[in-house]
């Protein structure tokens, strides 16, 4: 069973993530915010992380580049969710070393599409 | 239960309305949370954590909604993160009519919210709010007198940042084909119209005649000098990104294909179809890096993988056949946040009722084995001990659940002051002390009210109007503090002003208007105390503010019946003071207990100021029946417990000895016990719910060997000797 990290500072949007995720077969581990994503990722690795872009502490692109940087991560797809598509965004995510981004809001479906590309 | 739902908000066999109600907590939290942090702003230096805190707060809420379908909150809430991204980034200077707006925009979101969740109330019209946003996002990048001139410019010509990714052109108007859909209900594109009138620099709309080819997808000629990823923007309120789509006008698709391709990947990703590198990346919603770690698309050329290249077009089924209805709606809320827990109030007062009822063991333990040879019985006698350290701590560590500091309620009023001091055209300055001061939570929930009605009171009635406050050599602005501290077992809250204070003659008037008795021989506490009077009001004219002065009645009886007292001081053309005072808990309270005969009564620690021996010829007596007793040349009136419950004697050589002073409401009073039986923690019972009202008496409580005994009502004791 694949592991996803679902890192969001929404608790409607954590919960939402994650009831998708399960329904769809995943395990799946929360995190509030990019610090504590970041101290959850020390004690275990994980097949995707999923993060939401501005969250409080650490934001999205921080943890990316962070997870980057460890050994364990260096690989691992991660999914930036985001409100704005904007090319700024895109080039710090790709800065950052993300896989991708999603743009919110996003029906569950699309979710579930996206994350069964990136890991199968 | 959670069966797959068929309305509206469900999707992929999810029902997001198992979401809702985190959401709305959520929601509110963020509401809460941004208005105080707008109220605390400094617009002349504003901080940038401060400014991203609320952008935050914002940017939280549209998130949800819009996830969660509630399109008008994520709609205005879009507009307020424009404007607020626009602060932070520094593209705009904070103004005062921008924390307004901003204010404004959170009380309709909590309408709407509050709508939303079902509690009724008319539908929250947002337009002019919108065009107030949009106004003073427009504001920062034309010069500034043009904000308040132009309320219906568009946001559009003053974005900076480019959505880059489309081919569209950029400036100039352009007449292209819009299209939208396939919907489910063709009237959802009739708000994209909408738009069009709304803003005014947008361009023009009109319909086109259906497509038969095309089933449920609404055509419009658009004229419009925006590009189109900003008209995407505006619209994915309205419909999803994947269902607008803008072709050359009567020719094939300019851009993508009409129905969604559901997904693509970056540029140049390798293994891409041709065809597939045109479509813009937004219109997906999502992308890949090309050549990130992780992408499906360096996942191809990994060795070990399952090299299935991602086939381009092909429609997507997977997710909704992945997703089970599952039938256990209540599983995901467990576990969801990190640091704290929502509890209901049942629980935590079972809980408290609970140890209540262990305290009360405890102390029956205690007394119980207070004949014990300690010798003997060493370990018991530890044990019981260490039971009663526990015990204490462990009722405090639950009484501490329920205490909640007084900031909660304090922090409403900076907004309502705000508002209600603009209305009424005065300068008001609110100072707060003690906010940590902690209090019940069912006691804040009550006192919430009556303090918000002292306080518009304070503004109304009591802060002058700038101008008369100058002539009267007042700072032009009037200050309304608040202030909670603890003294001895109660919280006192007092709502002071410096206004113009009550006025003795005009009270005493208005009270012989009324009908009410009111000798001139009163003191000056007894005629402030008329305007808790029913149906008194001491301004001249009714307003609309503090109601028709049928609130101070109100007030003192809703703190009366929380066992609390209010007590008024004024000085006029100097101000007033408001003094609430209540018990910290009504549930638990460290007692003193003294025998009278064979009773026992309990008089609370808190009010227990010493006790002393006494000797017959330090009891005076005076006018009559009135007895006092001298102690450090103070003299202080004497109560007899004995003869006030008329408690039966047997003992006919025995005479009471001890005195206890005790302090309420700012008096003393001594009362003569026979012993002093000691300290104990006492789990207030009321007695009224399981008896009837009984004069000087607050409650009962069980003591350690099973016999009942009565809490005395210090407060109305020492007012007995006023009489």
């Amino acid at each position: 069973m694949h592991s996803i990290l679902a890192v969001d500072d929404s608790a409607s949007m954590r919960q939402m993530v994650s009831f998708t995720l399960k329904s769809a077969g995943y395990n799946v581990v929360e995190a509030v915010d990019g610090q504590d994503a970041w101290e959850k990722a020390g004690s275990r690795s994980f097949d995707l992380v999923l993060t939401d872009q501005n969250m409080p502490r650490m934001d999205g692109i921080s943890l990316t580049k962070k997870l980057r940087e460890s050994p364990q991560f260096k690989t691992t797809p991660i999914l930036i969710l985001t409100t704005e598509s904007s090319d700024q965004m895109k080039q710090a995510g790709r800065a950052a070393g993300a896989t991708g981004w999603l743009v919110k809001p996003f029906d569950p479906n699309k979710l579930i599409e996206v994350i069964q590309k990136v890991i199968r | 239960m959670a069966e797959t739902s068929t309305d509206q908000s469900s999707s992929a066999g999810i029902d997001l309305s198992q979401f809702y109600q985190v959401f709305f907590e959520e929601a509110g939290e963020n509401l809460q949370n941004m208005e105080q942090l707008l109220l605390e702003l400094d617009i002349e230096a504003a901080d940038d954590e401060e400014l991203n805190a609320i952008f935050r707060c914002a940017h939280s809420i549209k998130g949800g909604a819009a996830t969660f379908g509630f399109t008008d909150v994520a709609e205005l809430t879009h507009q307020m993160e424009t404007l607020l991204d626009k602060l932070r980034r520094h593209e705009l200077v904070p103004t005062p009519p921008m924390v307004d707006v901003l204010l404004q925009s959170g009380d309709a979101l909590k309408a709407m919210l509050a709508r939303h969740q079902g509690s009724g109330g008319d539908t929250v019209d947002t337009t002019e709010l919108l065009f107030s946003i949009r106004a003073l996002v427009e504001g920062g990048s034309a010069p500034v007198a043009a904000a308040a001139a132009l309320p219906a410019a568009a946001p559009a010509p003053a974005r900076t940042v480019a959505t880059g990714m489309t081919q569209a052109p950029t400036s100039g108007d352009r007449t292209v084909e819009l299209r939208v859909g396939p919907l489910t209900d063709p009237s959802q594109a009739d708000n994209l119209v909408d738009l069009f009138k709304e803003i005014a620099d947008l361009g023009s709309i009109e319909p086109l005649a259906d497509d038969p080819a095309l089933e449920g997808v609404r055509r419009f000629k658009v004229k419009t000098a925006t590009d189109e990823s900003e008209l995407l923007d505006l619209f994915t309120f309205h419909v999803a990104r994947e269902q607008v789509s803008f072709v050359a006008l009567g020719g094939a698709p300019a851009a993508e294909p009409a129905a969604d391709p559901g997904y693509g990947f970056f540029d140049d990703a390798p293994g891409q179809p041709a065809a597939q590198q045109a479509a813009p990346a937004e219109n997906k919603g999502y992308g890949f890096f090309d050549d990130a770690p992780g992408s499906p698309a360096s996942a191809t050329q990994a060795p070990t993988g399952p090299t299935e290249p991602p086939a381009a077009p092909k429609p997507v089924v997977p997710a909704v056949a992945a997703v089970k209805p599952v039938a256990k709606a209540d599983k995901p809320a467990a576990g969801l946040e990190a640091s704290t827990i929502r509890v209901s109030v049942e629980k935590v007062d079972q809980l408290i009722n609970l140890v209540g009822e262990l305290v009360i063991t405890q102390a029956m333990l205690a007394q119980n084995s207070r004949g014990l040879d300690p010798v003997v019985y060493q370990q018991l006698v530890s044990g019981l001990t260490d039971l009663d350290r526990n015990t204490r701590d462990l009722q405090e560590a639950v009484m501490s659940i329920r205490m909640i500091p007084m900031s909660t309620v304090f922090s409403r009023f900076p907004r309502m002051l705000r508002d209600l001091a603009n209305k009424l055209g005065k300068k008001v300055e609110l100072v707060t002390q003690g906010e940590a001061t902690e209090l019940d939570k069912g006691l804040v929930e009550k006192i919430t009210d009556p303090l918000t009605h002292l306080v518009r009171n304070s503004c109304d009635h009591g802060i002058e109007m700038p101008d008369d406050r100058l002539a009267r050599g007042k700072p032009e602005v009037g200050t309304i503090t608040l202030a909670a501290s603890h003294q001895g077992g109660s919280i006192v809250i007092e709502v002071r002003d410096d206004g113009r204070g009550l006025s003795r003659e005009k009270l005493l008037k208005k009270a012989r208007e009324k009908g009410i008795d009111a000798p001139d021989s009163l003191t000056d506490s007894e005629v402030w105390a008329l305007i808790f009077a029913p149906g008194f009001s001491t301004a001249d004219e009714v307003t609309d503010v503090s109601g028709r002065g049928v609130g101070m009645d109100v007030v003192k009886r809703n703190i009366t019946s929380l066992g609390g007292t209010v007590e008024i001081d004024s000085a006029e053309g100097y101000g007033m003071r408001v003094a609430v005072r209540l018990p910290l808990t009504l549930a638990i309270m460290d007692g003193m207990s003294v025998g009278v005969g064979e009773e026992v009564y309990i008089l609370p620690l808190s009010s227990v100021v010493e006790s002393f021996q006494v000797t017959p010829e330090m009891v005076k007596t005076v006018g009559g029946s009135g007895r006092v007793v001298e102690v450090r040349e103070e003299y202080m009136p004497v109560i007899e417990l004995e003869k006030v419950f008329t408690v039966p004697r047997f003992d006919w050589e025995h005479t009471s000895g001890i005195m206890v002073v005790v302090e309420a409401e700012s008096g003393r009073v001594a009362l003569l016990v026979d012993e002093l039986l000691g300290q104990q923690q006492v789990v207030v019972k009321n007695l009224e719910t399981n008896y009837r009202k009984v004069s000087d008496v607050s409650g009962a409580t069980i003591m350690g060997d099973g016999r009942v005994a009565l809490i005395l009502d210090v407060g109305s004791l020492v007012r007995r000797t006023r009489h």
